[in-house]
């Protein structure tokens, strides 16, 4: 009965329930919104850093990354090699020679990160081919080819087939230089990446460095992430003298973000349901003081606080989850569209989005693990909403009420 | 005799700190099983203070209420409510009715707060909605039902349960005279069939004629008490006037 009579008086004043409901399914929206918007732009952050920047995991000499000495090269690399190409759940690899130093043009210099790659694997590794904006990579005829990023080249004003010399210190701490020519210029969703990576063939920087057969890095792309951690430990027990690492500790700030994003999430949503639970409240007194009367003829028939307190509070409770299968269904729908068709924000600063490694265009995703956990935000507020109304309800005096 | 209501020199005092207004006034009163009793009396004379008072809605300043032997002056809140489920059924003069319920919900809402279960309720129901004559609106909800058709329904209600007695707040003041006649045949009627008191407040002249027992009161007093010499239900008069 008393279930009936809640639902029932929800829709005595069907305006001001539908204003509510109406509330309710806008800031279920914006919330799941927020949700899946970041859980969108964190996918595709953590995408961009596996598939496009690091890897998976990366293996290198265990002095290497301290002060990027040339003379760290991967020892026994080819061993590594063997054994990894045993593990299936390795899907490419990629060997990269790297060294620390300077590009200088004719109109000035930068501190760079070189990489020496082969452009086979590299491709497959962080789809490198797929990033050129300009150019179309190493020319098997040519020699002495660099690829640079959008950010360097604009910065030190290089186009295609510009000459830039890199400078360097080899193996043998020996200062070296090269001349090279652009060959292809490079844009990702990372633009710090961009501005400090040039990417020449291992080999000829291998030449230069005094390090003919070798490498510093093995870049790792597995089947799938979640198999990073458990890879991770089995090549540490096999290779427990090389450093290995996964992309959360190549990327801390990433992984930083993917744990705390969803507290921020969840604190923007209860700032939205908290600032409609006033609307509630507002609604939910103004039907007590309309039904003063009808309470108190119920209060002297008979009905006990306790049930009083439940009327008001499923009542409230029906008036604020009754639009909640309506916003999770507009949310699901906008969401899975702007999932298939991406949602451009490049009109709110491509630059911007791009400097802390984000792509312009988010896929966002319905954050379906993450309902149950909005469900309860949303009866939680409800429960909140309900208490001043009951109790502002359980304080009239039948005699007082059946007066008014 | 069977005594239901047993009211001892009580007393109910509004604006105590300032100038005291009595609006019951150490009235004593008796009544018993099956009496059919017009409490009458000009506005203001403590008509429904005295029904408050007696239906536990309100407690007097002074005196005690014993209803078949329990006193219910010195209940909490808590225990009022329980005692007026179980023991008292109400009919007021207006609104009477839980708009968003159908007449049979209504009429069922008190059984359904004593748990009574849904076969008795539904033969309680179809009983009484014989004798109020709306057993053909039993799913009609009170917006859909005349005054009086919402009247009887509400009698229907007080019953339902089987109070030791029904307390009516002028039940007939919204009713035009074809419906208010109507009403008080039925009342009369399950005051006959099922021997139930029925204690009213009334102006109303109607009511007054069909009483057995008319209880007048003045300034909170009873000015007289007079029981019809015709009436076929034997009553005692124990009330008095001081």
């Amino acid at each position: 009965m008393i279930i009936i009579m809640a639902w029932r008086n929800i829709w005595r004043n069907k305006m001001r329930s539908l204003v509510i409901m109406m509330s309710v399914i806008i800031g279920l929206f914006a919330g799941i919104m927020v949700l899946a918007l970041y859980k969108g732009m964190l996918q595709g952050r953590v995408k961009t850093v596996i598939y496009a920047e690091v890897g998976h995991i990366q293996i290198h000499d265990s002095n290497f990354k301290k002060d990027y000495e040339p003379s760290y090269i991967l020892k026994n690399g080819d061993d590594i090699l063997t054994q990894l190409k045993k593990i299936p759940q390795i899907k490419s690899i990629a060997l990269r020679s790297i060294t620390q130093g300077m590009l200088s043009t004719t109109t000035g210099s930068a501190g760079i990160q070189i990489n020496g790659i082969v452009s086979e694997s590299e491709n497959e590794v962080s789809q490198l081919s797929k990033k050129i904006i300009e150019g179309k990579g190493f020319d098997p005829r040519k020699k002495n080819e660099a690829l640079i990023g959008k950010k360097l080249a604009d910065k030190m004003k290089l186009k295609l087939n510009s000459k830039l010399v890199l400078t360097f210190i080899d193996s043998s701490a020996n200062l070296v230089s090269g001349a090279f020519r652009v060959a292809a210029i490079f844009q990702s969703d990372n633009a710090p990446l961009d501005e400090r990576n040039i990417y020449v063939r291992q080999n000829e920087l291998n030449d230069l460095l005094s390090i003919a057969g070798n490498y510093h890095e093995i870049a790792v792309i597995l089947d799938k992430n979640q198999n990073t951690e458990i890879i991770k430990q089995q090549l540490q027990k096999q290779f427990p003298d090389k450093s290995i690492e996964s992309w959360r500790e190549i990327s801390p700030e990433t992984d930083l973000m993917v744990n705390t994003v969803d507290v921020y999430s969840y604190i923007i949503i209860i700032i939205i349901l908290f600032a409609l639970a006033f609307g509630i409240i507002n609604t939910m007194l103004m039907a007590i003081l309309e039904r003063t009367r009808e309470i108190g003829m119920m209060t002297a028939l008979g009905l006990n606080k306790l049930k009083m307190f439940l009327l008001v509070l499923v009542e409230t409770i029906f008036l604020t989850i009754a639009g909640t299968p309506l916003g999770l269904m507009i949310s699901w729908l906008i969401i899975n569209y702007y999932n298939k068709h991406g949602l451009d924000l490049s009109g709110m600063g491509k630059d911007l989005m791009s400097s802390f490694g984000f792509s312009t265009i988010i896929y966002p995703e319905f954050p379906i693990e993450k309902i149950i956990s909005v469900m309860l935000i949303v009866i939680i507020t409800a429960l909140l909403s309900s208490l001043f109304p009951a109790i502002k309800a359980l304080k009239l005096q039948p005699v007082e009420a059946l007066r008014k | 005799m069977n005594t239901v209501i047993d009211a001892h020199n009580i007393s109910k005092i509004y604006n105590k700190e300032n100038i005291p207004v009595y609006a019951v006034n150490n009235v004593h009163l008796h009544l018993q099983k099956g009496e059919f009793t017009a409490l009458v009396g000009p506005s203001g004379s403590g008509k429904t203070t005295l029904l408050n008072l007696i239906g536990g809605l309100d407690k007097p300043d002074d005196g005690k209420i014993e209803i078949n032997g329990v006193e219910i002056t010195s209940m909490t809140s808590n225990q009022l409510i329980d005692f007026r489920l179980k023991n008292i059924g109400f009919v007021f003069q207006s609104f009477n009715l839980i708009p968003v319920l159908t007449a049979k919900e209504n009429a069922e809402f008190i059984m359904q707060l004593q748990g009574i279960n849904k076969k008795e309720r539904e033969k309680r129901i179809s009983t009484l909605f014989k004798q109020i004559g709306l057993e053909d609106r039993l799913n009609s909800r009170p917006s859909q039902l005349s005054g009086g058709q919402q009247q009887r329904v509400a009698v229907a209600r007080a019953l339902a349960s089987k109070p030791q007695f029904v307390l009516a707040d002028e039940p007939t003041a919204n009713l035009d005279s074809k419906s208010a006649a109507n009403l008080l045949d039925i009342m009369a009627l399950l005051n006959k069939e099922e021997n139930m008191t029925f204690i009213f407040s009334t102006h109303d002249q109607r009511v007054i004629e069909r009483a057995r027992r008319v209880i007048t009161l003045v300034d909170g007093r009873i000015f007289s008490d007079t029981a019809k010499v015709e009436t076929d239900i034997p009553h005692e008069i124990t009330s008095n006037t001081t």
